[in-house]
Formats: C-alpha cells, sequence, structure tokens
C-alpha cells in the first residue's frame, strides 16, 4: 500500500485521540470515583446504581422510623411501669385495710394516700410524648381523661398509631386509653364513659369512707383485674419492643450490605483504575515518542 | 538520407520541456500537499511520433511530449466515502445530543430525580412519625417543591435544547443550499473547461471536496450523466446531485431547500413554531441521513408515534415526563391506581384527607396536594383545577413536567391543608399518609411499575440509547476512516515521492541540457571549425 505523509500524520494523531480518551476516561474514574458518569458508560449499573441508591435511602429512613417507634415506646413503658406501680401500692394498702385490726383513723390516712394515687393515676393517663399524648389515639393533641376518670375525647380501637419500619412493614406503636384504663374495652366516648380503672379508685375510697372492711376487701379482686389488665398491655407492648429491636438489628445490617452493594456497583475500583491510568498514560507516551520520531523526516531531509 | 542539421537540438528542447513540465507538476503537488480533496497530480508523457526513415532503417525517434497532467483519484472510493460519511455525520450528532440528555438528567448522582424523590418520601415518613408537627409539614412542602421544581427545570432545558436543535437546523438547510451553489459555479466553471477537451483537475478536485462535505450533512447521490453528444463526438457530461431521488443540483440549476414554521405541531410536546424543512418549491424533502437527519430525529422524534421520527428524541422523553406527572398527581391526589388487571381502584388519596384544623362534623377538605402553575405563574388551587375537565383525565392531561406544582392550598398553608387523616380532628390519625406511602411501592401504578420503577427505566432507556449511539458512532469512524485512509493512499501527495520526481526531473532537464549543449559543440565544429 501507498502510504502518505498525510495519511501518517492523520493516523497518528486519530490513535492520539483514542488513546488520549481512554487516559481521561480513567482520570474521569480516580477524580469522581465512579465507574460511570453517565448512563450510557454502562446501563445496568446505571440503573441498578439507581435501585440501590433508593434502597440505601429507604432502609434510613426505617431505622430513623424504628428510632422514633423506639422512643416513644420507652415513655409508653416507663409510664406502664409507674402504673404497675401505683396500683400495686393499691393493692398492698387494700390488703393492710382489709385486715380488720384498723381503726377508723388508720382508714382515714389509707383513704387519703389512695385519694392522692388516683390522681397520680389521671395524671399518668395524659401522660405525653413531646407535647403529645399517648395515650390518646389519635387525638395526640388532647388529654385523656379529667382527673375524675372521666374520658375527654372518643377513642375507639382502630386508633392505632402504625409507624413503617420496612417496606409493607407497619408496627403500631401507642397503647389506647380505653384498652389499658377501661380494662380492655374497644371504645371509650367523652363525657358518658369513666373510666374503670378510677372507678375502682372510687369505690375503694368510699369503702374506705364509710369504714366497711368487708367491702373493702371485697375490691381486692378487682384490683387483681385491673392489674392483670395491666401486665397484658405491658406485655403486648414489651413484645412490639422486641420486634422493633430484631426490626433494628435487621435494618443496621441491611444498611450495610446494601451500602456494599452500591459501592461494589458503582465505585471505581482505586488500584485497578491506577494501574489502568498508567497503563495508558505509558502508551499515550509512547505513541507521541514515536510520533516525533515518525513524522519529521522525509526525502527532503537527505537531498543536500 | 540523414536528418537535416538542427534535428538534434529540437529533440533535446523537447527533453527539456517535458523535464520542466515535470518539474511544475512536482512543484504543484508539493504545494498543495495539505489541501483538503486535492488529489496528486501526475505528468502523462511519452515518446514523440517518430520519423519514418525513407531508406528502411527504421523509425528515427523524435524525443517526448507531454500529453497531459492526470489526477489520481480512485471514483469509487468517492461514492463509497460519500455513502458512509451521511452515517457519520447522523451519529456524531445524535451521540453528542444524547449525551447532553443524559447529563440534563443528571443520574446518577446526587442531585438527580433519585434523590429528589427518596427525600420526598423521608418527609412524607418523618410526617408519618409525628404527623401533627407544623415543621414536618412546611418541610413536605418544600421538598415537594423541590420534586416539582426537578420536573420543571429538566423539562425547561428540553425546550431550551428542542429550540437550540431548531436553530441549528435552520443554519444546516442554510449551509446545504449554499454547498448547492457552490457547487453549480464549479460545475459551469469546469464545464467550460472541458468542453474543449481538457480535464480541470483542480475544479474538480475542490467540487469532490463541496460534495464530501454535502453528504455528511444529508443523503446525497452525486453523478455524471450524459446529456448527448458535443460536436466533436465526445459524451456531454454534465454532474447532478440528488437528495432521496430528486435534483438538489443539475448542473448550473440549483433546486434550493427551505424551512418554514410549522402551524400544527408534530407533537404536543413540542415547542411552538418549530422548523419544517422541504424542497423550496413545496415538495416534501425525504432525509435519510446526514447531520441533518440526526438533529431532526433528536429534534422531534417521539418513537414513531403520530408520524414522527421513529427514534426516542425530545419530545419522548417530555412526554415521558409528562406521563409520570400526571399519573403521579393523580394517584397522589385522587387515590386512584391501577390493579393488577389494570382497573382503577379507589384507595384514600389527598383529596379524601381532613385538614389538620377540621372539626367534628367537617367534612373531608377535598385538596389536591399537586396541581400546576396557571398562566400568570401561580399555583393552581384544586377547584380550579377541577373546573379543566369533567372527568379526571381531562384535568390530568392539562399537566406537564413543565408546569406541574404544588397547589395553591398547600402553597399557603402547609400547616392545616396537608390532609393526612381519615377523620376530622385526630391530629395523630395518619390513614391517608399512609395510603400515600404505600404507593411508592405500588408495581401497578405505571406499565413499568413504581415511580422508581418508572424513571429508572427512562433513564436506562437513554443510557441504552447512548450507548448503541456511541457504538454506531465508533463504527462508523472506523469504516470513514478506513475509506478515506485508501482515498489518501491513492490520491494523497506523498513528499518522499514528489523528491523522487524532483530529483528524476532534475536530472532529465540537466541531461536534455547537456544534449543542447553537447550539439552546440557539434554545430560549433561544423559552422566554425570546418574553415570553407
Amino acid at each position: 500500500m501507498r502510504i502518505t505523509n498525510n495519511m501518517l500524520i492523520d493516523n497518528m494523531l486519530s490513535n492520539l485521540n483514542r488513546n488520549l480518551n481512554r487516559v481521561s476516561k480513567y482520570q474521569n474514574q480516580l477524580s469522581t470515583g465512579k465507574k460511570i458518569s453517565l448512563p450510557s458508560d454502562d446501563p445496568i449499573v446505571a440503573s441498578r446504581a439507581l435501585k440501590l441508591r433508593t434502597d440505601v435511602a429507604e432502609i434510613k429512613q426505617f431505622r430513623r422510623n424504628v428510632n422514633d417507634a423506639m422512643s416513644w415506646m420507652e415513655i409508653t413503658e416507663a409510664t406502664l411501669a409507674q402504673i404497675g406501680e401505683i396500683m400495686q401500692r393499691v393493692r398492698e394498702l387494700t390488703v393492710d385495710a382489709s385486715n380488720g385490726t384498723k381503726t377508723p383513723d388508720d382508714l382515714d390516712k389509707i383513704k387519703a394516700e389512695v385519694e392522692q394515687l388516683k390522681i397520680q393515676m389521671t395524671h399518668l393517663a395524659n401522660a405525653t410524648y413531646s407535647g403529645r399524648y399517648i395515650f390518646s389515639g389519635f387525638k395526640t393533641d388532647k388529654p385523656l381523661m379529667d382527673e375524675e376518670g372521666n374520658f375527654l375525647i372518643d377513642i375507639s380501637d382502630r386508633e392505632r398509631i402504625f409507624y413503617e419500619v420496612g417496606i409493607g412493614d407497619d408496627i403500631d406503636i401507642n397503647v389506647l386509653g380505653c384498652d389499658l384504663f377501661h380494662r380492655g374495652a374497644n371504645e371509650a366516648e367523652a363525657g358518658t364513659t369513666k373510666s374503670h380503672m378510677i372507678d375502682t379508685f372510687d369505690r375503694l375510697i368510699a369503702a374506705l369512707e364509710s369504714g366497711d372492711v368487708t367491702a373493702v376487701g371485697d375490691m381486692l379482686s378487682e384490683i387483681d383485674v385491673e392489674m392483670e389488665n395491666i401486665l397484658r398491655v405491658r406485655s403486648a407492648i414489651g413484645a412490639r419492643m422486641n420486634r422493633l429491636e430484631l426490626t433494628a438489628n435487621r435494618l443496621d445490617d441491611d444498611n450495610i450490605n446494601f451500602t456494599k452493594l452500591m459501592s461494589k456497583n458503582e465505585d471505581v475500583d482505586i488500584a485497578e483504575a491506577i494501574m489502568n491510568l498508567m497503563n495508558e498514560m505509558n502508551v499515550y507516551n509512547a505513541s507521541l515518542a514515536v510520533g516525533s520520531q515518525v513524522i519529521q523526516p522525509t526525502l527532503v531531509d537527505f537531498l543536500i | 538520407m540523414s536528418s537535416s542539421t538542427f534535428f538534434g537540438l529540437d529533440i533535446a528542447t523537447r527533453g527539456l520541456y517535458s523535464a520542466q513540465r515535470g518539474l511544475t507538476t512536482v512543484n504543484h503537488n508539493v504545494d498543495n500537499v495539505n489541501t483538503p480533496g486535492y488529489s496528486r497530480q501526475v505528468l502523462e508523457q511519452r515518446a514523440a511520433r517518430p520519423l519514418l526513415m525513407a531508406n528502411g532503417t527504421g523509425m528515427l525517434g523524435t524525443g517526448s511530449e507531454v500529453i497531459g497532467v492526470k489526477r489520481v483519484r480512485d471514483e469509487y472510493l468517492d461514492v463509497k466515502y460519500r455513502s458512509e460519511i451521511q452515517y457519520l455525520g447522523e451519529w456524531e450528532v445524535k451521540q453528542a445530543l444524547l449525551e447532553e440528555l443524559q447529563v440534563l438528567y443528571n443520574e446518577p448522582s446526587g442531585s438527580g430525580f433519585n434523590t429528589v424523590l427518596n427525600e420526598f418520601y423521608d418527609t412524607l415518613q418523618q410526617l408519618s412519625v409525628d404527623p401533627s408537627s407544623p415543621a414536618n409539614r412546611a418541610a413536605l412542602r418544600e421538598k415537594a417543591i423541590m420534586l416539582t421544581k426537578y420536573f420543571n427545570s429538566v423539562a425547561a432545558h428540553f425546550d431550551y435544547l428542542q429550540n437550540d436543535i431548531n436553530e441549528i437546523i435552520y443554519a444546516k438547510v442554510e449551509e446545504i443550499n449554499s454547498l448547492a451553489d457552490q457547487i453549480a459555479k464549479l460545475n459551469q466553471a469546469i464545464y467550460r473547461y472541458e468542453v474543449s477537451g481538457n480535464v480541470a483537475n483542480d475544479l474538480r478536485d475542490q467540487r469532490g471536496y463541496l460534495v464530501d462535505k454535502l453528504a455528511k450533512l444529508i443523503n446525497v447521490e452525486a453523478y455524471e450523466v450524459s446529456y448527448g453528444k458535443l460536436p466533436d463526438g465526445r459524451d456531454d457530461m454534465r454532474f447532478v446531485i440528488t437528495i432521496s431521488g430528486k435534483p438538489l443540483v443539475d448542473h448550473d440549476n440549483v433546486s434550493y431547500l427551505a424551512v418554514t414554521q410549522r402551524k400544527d405541531k408534530l407533537n404536543e410536546e413540542d415547542i411552538p413554531n418549530l422548523y419544517e424543512v422541504h424542497w423550496a418549491d413545496g415538495n416534501k424533502l425525504i432525509v435519510k441521513s446526514g447531520e441533518l437527519k440526526g438533529y431532526l430525529d433528536v429534534r422531534d422524534g417521539n418513537d414513531g408515534l403520530n408520524g414522527s421520527p421513529d427514534f426516542r428524541g425530545i419530545p419522548y422523553y417530555q412526554r415521558k415526563m409528562n406521563e409520570f406527572v400526571r399519573t403521579f398527581a393523580l394517584t397522589f391526589n385522587e387515590g386512584l391506581i391501577h390493579d393488577s388487571q389494570g382497573n382503577l381502584l379507589k384507595v384514600y388519596g389527598h383529596v379524601d384527607g381532613y385538614k389538620l384544623n377540621a372539626a367534628d362534623g367537617d367534612s373531608p377538605a377535598g385538596i389536591r396536594f399537586f396541581t400546576m402553575i396557571d398562566e400568570n405563574g401561580n399555583p393552581m388551587r384544586s377547584s380550579d383545577f377541577a373546573g379543566l375537565g369533567s372527568d379526571y383525565e381531562e384535568m390530568y392531561r392539562h399537566i406537564t413536567a413543565k408546569n406541574f406544582s404544588i397547589s395553591m392550598e398547600i402553597y399557603e398553608d402547609a400547616t392545616n391543608n396537608i390532609c393526612i387523616s381519615d377523620r376530622p380532628g385526630e391530629v395523630g390519625n395518619i390513614e391517608i399518609l399512609r395510603s400515600l406511602i404505600d404507593m411508592r411501592h405500588n408495581p401497578y401504578m405505571f406499565n413499568e411499575g413504581s415511580p422508581e420503577d418508572y424513571i429508572k427505566t427512562v433513564i436506562s432507556c437513554l443510557g441504552v440509547d447512548g450507548q448503541l449511539s456511541m457504538h454506531y458512532l465508533n463504527n462508523q469512524t472506523a469504516i470513514t476512516k478506513q475509506i478515506n485512509n485508501r482515498r489518501e493512499s491513492i490520491s494523497g501527495v506523498s513528499i518522499n515521492e514528489e523528491m523522487g520526481n524532483l530529483v528524476r526531473y532534475q536530472h532529465a532537464y540537466k541531461a536534455a541540457a547537456k544534449m543542447i549543449q553537447t550539439y552546440a559543440e557539434i554545430l560549433d565544429v561544423l559552422v566554425n571549425r570546418l574553415g570553407v
């Protein structure tokens, strides 16, 4: 084949350009840390990258939801513990008062303590978490009951608050006031319903006031029913917290795994990229050197 | 019988002339070594007509004569080059523009659609955790604005790009006309020179070069046709260039291309008044390849919909984004969603929600979260939006990626007007919100799946098209380069060769000069020394 000077120059330029393109590709990879900068560089990697980014973002959000759910439930748990203690104290006082050895004066003192405990109990029923009433169902802006145990809001079983902690994985985080303070009832109405638990307190106080020791003793079984109810709610919350912890662990693992996958998919292997870059640089330098040798001389240089 | 006394001098003079002409040709070639389109010229030389010796001693050589200067060129390669460079032009344009589209989507990155949608859903989740918080509600509004602005901005940039391409198309048509003009003028000049039997080497090179440039712009065929016979018996050849069969240049006559602004849009996503390219005489122009085809396809390509080019260009991606925002808004606002059979199902949507400050006895607020920008540039109210059509399809058809927006209600009072409760007066009720969050993973929201799947599909599609255009471009570059190399190999000037010829003709010249000197000496003896 006949080779002309312009062919040599054109070919060398286009080869130089190709080499430089590859140098630029690896330089770009190293400076961005990513295998691709446009979807067309590798559509599969790009599409996986989009999917994984969504997954990681979601996992992080679910993890935040789990944290919030945990805080809410920890507050609920602590409040339930106090409610349990109050009920325990009421039971002790009732047992003490019903043994028939108490003077009316003693019974009066016990009555005074039970009255205080009742007020304490209604305050706990209106416990809040960052300004939201935890037992008020959906009406988190309204207190559950007044100090006489009358429900201030309509509340029903449907008002369970769900947090999403996974795709299609909801967990209800709240304890409903009617369930806890109204012996597992499914609903309560504002104004008309009076809390069973507080009513138990009232009847105990009435019995203590009348000095009828038998009547006081009869209240024990009522108190036990309340205590059982509290225990039931507590164990349910405990079980849910347990589930949350498992979810949290799983999400932490997922986060690590998916982040790793994401990195594997789109991040550049630095060592490999540097090797490739060095290699391409060598090729580029060599082609430059050869070019300067090849293009220069023609027969002109040797004619006289 | 012998030849005349001065015959030897005549032969030597011819030799001088031939060598001189050779040197001129070398000179011309060397000067044009870098002239684009130039093909090297060689001297055609032969032995001059010999004299027949009457005494039977054979023929007497009379030296050399130049019969012409020929350009070395393979016409077949020209045809081949032109049939390939048109695709190079087309794919160069498409590859560059598809890359630009990808940059506009800005994926994968930390600021593309994916991030925007992720953040939007994150704020929905955060709101579900503390639904009565005004801060969370304000955050949701801001993220929703970010989501809508993302689409507005990408769609606007697509519009700008479409407009830019439109201007380029205008310029390219002008360029084609101007090239056609120049070629017609060259045709005249070449014809004038050649009618007398010469070959207009350099003008033919210039014309060839212009046709090469034209071939990159649009599919052309160039050939010479015989118009009959000249008086001296040769064919009367004239040069013709056709585009899809219709002549653009017919010897010295040019049929121009022209543009007019379209009265009716080709695609509903187009910006108004795009140029339609046609023949100036009103005939339809069929563009099969070339840069012009590349620009037209990217500007008009809507995947073959409604007679648009069968290419995924700007209108296609605009349509995809419009489809996305329409369906997304419809689902989010009205809670209408497809089931696996494709029927529309009603779930809770934003319109079913109650305001945060709703009291018992109130009815659902009926507020649409997403509407569109009205003609005054403000977000539209839900009720005004509902007035745009009698059914959902008619209403939502008005939303485009360009005007997608949150509604005026959400804009004015995010705290109360974000309606996520399915009963009045329950600030912790997030039943509507849960339905809205669930939509993110509804695989039937689009044919392509969930919202993220949809966009992923669009971007993958663009990525694959971009990759394909890159492959085509690389192939076409290689093919064109290979043909051009062959052309260069045949027609290119080689300095070495020219220097060789230089030496050759120089020596021939010297030798002829020497012959003259020798004859001068002989004649000197004859004339001066014989002492007659």
